[in-house]
């Protein structure tokens, strides 16, 4: 009885309303959150796993020794690698390329890399104009890592008081 | 040897008295970790890896090389054994280096394994790794000896199997080098072998590297088959292509080794000469165009060129399997020539050399005496010379009749050299003394002939032998007299009750011989083929350079305008195009299914490993259409398998043929020139696997002659003899040359 005398004090005060203006009036006076994207951007965790980049050493050299253990450990078979002996006789690779359709980004392969070559850099916002688009080979994998080298050392040096 | 009773990990077992722990824990299944232990090598006990512990003896005891004894209680796996193999793994890591990811052994690596169960994680050890540096040991093995844990199986290998010992470990403790003596690269023909004993990556396949990783491959089973013993191997494929032959297990045919010549010889499937598309000759230019056009151009080519069917000639290499010839042969009769014959390379047709072995492989080693006739054994049939030199070790007598004396991997007693013009008449003299000796009438045709001492002692050493066996060898091919050769030898084995294994059917011969793939009845052979009016040829995977004895006839008449040529081949070099007409793609070695038969007559078959490049296609699936277009009947094949029990259920066309003994006239005054291609230059693939031809066995290239003949020929060293560079040379036979060459013979 008491209960539905109760309900029917709210229902015709307006109390639902009224606890939603609440919310409404509170955040009326607060500074806007709202980030313009793309001028603006959130700020994502060094451990963000976006698109993927090979890396260089500071002198310029590849990292990637074609050990192939991405291409393994990949749970979906996105990676294809070829190998060969490049004249001065080391390893390395003639194809590495990532089918960002197939890919699930779930980072394995930079984890499974020993010499920290591929990574997931902080891109995530990215286009393809065509199917084939999205393989990305060797050649356009160093090119995002040269371009983001910068960004790419400078997440991995924040994440590495963690591992 | 006496039954012992013994405790292994709790479980009762029994073994005989001198066997290893290893050993039995092998084959109970218990995983004992080793590096230095391998089943056919003997013990080295250095690595101290298989540690166990043995109750009551204070410390843990090396497995490999402590006999289990009655009562013994071993644990492999309790604490003692565990801490002591741990130990043993931290002092073997200290050295190694971590460079798995780019070391071609990661992923069937031992020490990796060994280490994923017994390292830690961290290594006590922070001073400086040790560093080899890599001295090249050829064009096979790659090396990379900082990688090296010195468990010595190389050398052992090479010291034990391989006969030639070309490694060696060079200086103490921290300083052990393994290294090659010689800085000429490793010169046997089994080296490959150390690739599969090394447990690191120290030795590695040098054509692989870095080709792929190993978990990629598939590894498909089959047959190797350049010689007369199919060695089982592993193809291991990575997209659609051979990237490497490794061994496989089989004791009855070649344990676990394989000759270098099969582990490499994938890289010509690879060759940038192979025929892709088929192609016709048209106005006297090539175009690539479709299977139905190339085939009716190659039916109505050959339709127009024939007469009469027997004006057909068909031909195939001795390295082409037994559904090809059993359906070639079935083509050509059934198109009504007899024209068939697979013998290129034989000089005496006259009666077929059929003489069989009646000796298995495994057999083979517990010969006591064994009289090499006209062989090079080691690198002609690497896999049979084990077996022998096996026997050797075991404390059997060699004889050799050679043309020249060879470096044999094992002792000989007695090498008889002869002339090519003079063998016949040498085994007749050793088939007298024979007569002689076990008091039967020597036949009249024999009466004539002098019998001297070291004819005298090979027929003592026959008759004390109690196993003896007689193997003749390839080289007889270009005797003249080689079916009369054949012929005495199986005499002399009949009296001397030796075993016989005749060599000389190298390839697939036996099985060229199992389908009758030669002329029976009045057909033309090899020869009579190109002197004859033959006006269409059908060639079954057939080197015009290579192949036949005498190339020249042969480029003569294909090179004629009205022989219409059908080429059946993997390559399409300078020369198959200009003796072809239509050259229809095969797929080669290891991309066809088929059936190799050894010498001792034990058939193997096998199937495809990869497909082929292009559009080429089986042997035994282009026979069969080009059959179907013929309107032949009895070619409703869907399966080689099907081609295979036809063919093999067909009744031995062997005809061992009496032949009549006499003692032949032969001309002394002529001299004899045996051409004999480098056991990486006898087919096709092989020819063209490039890390094969850069070996000191691939580059062989000398007409050896003795300085008598030479001045007979008035010649002298470095001269060039056919294109092959003169070598004078006590170690020939007087009136014969003997070309050891990977060239094929020019004029």
């Amino acid at each position: 009885m008491i209960k539905k005398v109760k309900k029917l004090v709210k229902d015709f005060g307006l109390g639902e309303l009224r606890t939603g203006l609440k919310v409404t009036g509170k955040e009326f006076l607060n500074k806007n959150i709202t980030v313009q994207f793309p001028e603006e951007r959130t700020p994502i965790s060094p451990r963000f796993r976006g698109l993927h980049a090979l890396r260089r050493y500071p002198n310029g050299e590849e990292r990637c020794i074609a050990c192939k253990l991405c291409e393994a450990v990949c749970p979906a078979n996105a990676i294809t690698i070829d190998s060969e002996m490049r004249e001065d006789g080391t390893r390395r690779t003639t194809q590495y390329d990532i089918d960002l359709f197939k890919c699930i980004f779930c980072g394995f392969c930079e984890e499974a890399c020993p010499v920290d070559a591929i990574v997931e850099t902080h891109i995530f916002d990215y286009a393809f104009e065509s199917r084939e688009g999205s393989i990305i080979d060797k050649k356009g994998l160093l090119a995002i890592g040269d371009e983001n080298e910068k960004e790419i050392s400078k997440a991995r040096l924040e994440d590495s008081k963690y591992k | 040897m006496s039954e012992i009773e013994f405790e292994i990990d709790g479980k009762l077992v029994t073994a005989n008295q001198g066997d290893s722990i290893i050993s039995i824990a092998d084959r109970e299944g218990i995983d004992v970790p080793r590096f230095c232990y391998h089943k056919k090598l003997s013990v080295a006990a250095n690595c101290r890896m298989c540690l166990v512990d043995v109750e009551g003896v204070p410390k843990a005891q090396p497995a490999c090389s402590t006999p289990v004894a009655s009562g013994m209680k071993i644990h492999t796996r309790n604490d003692k054994a565990k801490s002591a193999q741990k130990a043993v793994m931290e002092f073997l890591l200290i050295n190694h280096p971590l460079d798995c990811p780019i070391c071609d052994q990661g992923g069937e690596c031992e020490l990796q394994d060994v280490a994923m169960e017994y390292g830690t994680d961290v290594s006590k050890f922070n001073l400086g790794k040790r560093i080899v540096a890599d001295k090249g040991i050829g064009a096979l093995i790659q090396t990379d000896m900082t990688r090296c844990i010195h468990c010595t199986r190389c050398v052992r290998f090479g010291a034990e199997v391989a006969g030639i010992v070309e490694m060696g470990g060079t200086g103490r403790g921290e300083g052990v080098k393994i290294e090659p003596f010689l800085t000429e690269g490793i010169q046997s023909e089994l080296s490959g072998n150390m690739i599969d004993v090394c447990p690191v990556g120290a030795l590695t396949s040098k054509p692989f590297r870095y080709e792929a990783r190993t978990w990629q491959m598939n590894a498909v089973e089959t047959i190797a088959r350049h010689d007369l013993v199919g060695s089982n191997i592993y193809t291991q494929t990575y997209r659609g292509r051979v990237k490497r032959v490794v061994a496989r297990d089989n004791e009855l045919v070649n344990e676990t080794w394989i000759s270098d010549r099969d582990r490499f010889s994938y890289e010509g499937l690879n060759h940038e000469s192979r025929a892709l598309h088929p192609k016709i000759k048209k106005n006297n230019k090539w175009q690539e165009t479709s299977w139905e056009v190339a085939l009716d151009f190659a039916i109505s080519g050959l339709k127009k060129n024939t007469q009469n069917a027997d004006q057909l000639g068909v031909l195939a290499s001795k390295n082409s399997t037994l559904e090809e010839y059993y359906l070639m042969q079935k083509l050509a009769r059934g198109f009504g020539s007899d024209n068939i014959d697979y013998r290129l390379d034989k000089a005496d047709l006259s009666i077929g050399n059929t003489m069989l072995s009646n000796i298995t492989l495994a057999e083979m080693e517990s010969t006591d005496h064994a009289l090499i006739v006209n062989s090079y054994l080691r690198l002609e049939q690497p896999m049979i010379n084990h077996r022998i030199r096996k026997a050797t070790l075991n404390g059997a007598s060699v004889n050799t009749i050679n043309n020249k004396k060879f470096d044999f991997n094992y002792q000989t007693d007695l090498e008889i050299l002869s002339s090519p013009q003079k063998t016949l008449l040498m085994l007749q003299s050793i088939l007298k003394s024979l007569h002689e000796r076990t008091k039967t009438t020597v036949p009249k045709y024999l009466s004539k002939l002098t019998v001297d001492d070291s004819q005298n002692k090979i027929a003592d050493d026959l008759i004390a032998a109690e196993r003896p066996v007689i193997i003749l060898g390839e080289h007889v091919n270009s005797n003249i007299s080689s079916s009369d050769i054949a012929s005495i030898i199986s005499e002399i084995a009949a009296l001397a009750n030796a075993k016989i294994a005749n060599l000389s059917l190298n390839g697939n011969s036996l099985s060229a011989e199992k389908v009758g793939f030669k002329p029976s009845n009045n057909g033309k052979n090899a020869i009579s083929m190109f002197t004859e009016n033959t006006k269409a040829f059908l060639l079954m995977d057939v080197d015009f350079n290579y192949d036949f004895i005498d190339s020249k006839l042969a480029a003569d008449t294909f090179n004629n305008d009205d022989v219409f040529v059908i080429s059946l081949n993997s390559f399409e070099d300078e020369i198959t195009l200009m003796n072809s007409d239509v050259i229809l793609p095969l797929a080669g070695f290891y991309e066809s299914s088929g059936t190799h038969i050894n010498f001792d007559g034990v058939a193997q078959s096998f199937s495809a490993s990869v497909k082929g490049p292009g559009d080429s296609k089986p042997g035994w699936k282009i026979i069969k259409v080009l059959a179907d277009i013929l309107e032949l009947n009895g070619f409703e094949y869907t399966d080689s398998t099907q081609v295979a029990d036809d063919a093999l259920s067909m009744s031995s066309a062997n005809n061992n043929d009496l032949v009549e003994n006499n003692i032949k006239e032969t001309d002394d005054s002529k001299v004899a020139v045996h051409w004999q291609y480098s056991p990486y230059a006898i087919d096709g693939i092989t020819r063209k696997a490039k890390a094969l031809q850069e070996t000191p066995i691939g580059k062989m290239n000398d007409a050896f002659i003795s300085l008598a003949t030479a001045k007979e020929l008035k010649l002298s060293e470095g001269d060039l003899y056919h294109g092959v560079p003169v070598s004078i040379n006590e170690t020939v036979a007087e009136g014969c040359v003997f070309v050891h060459t990977y060239q094929s013979r020019k004029g």
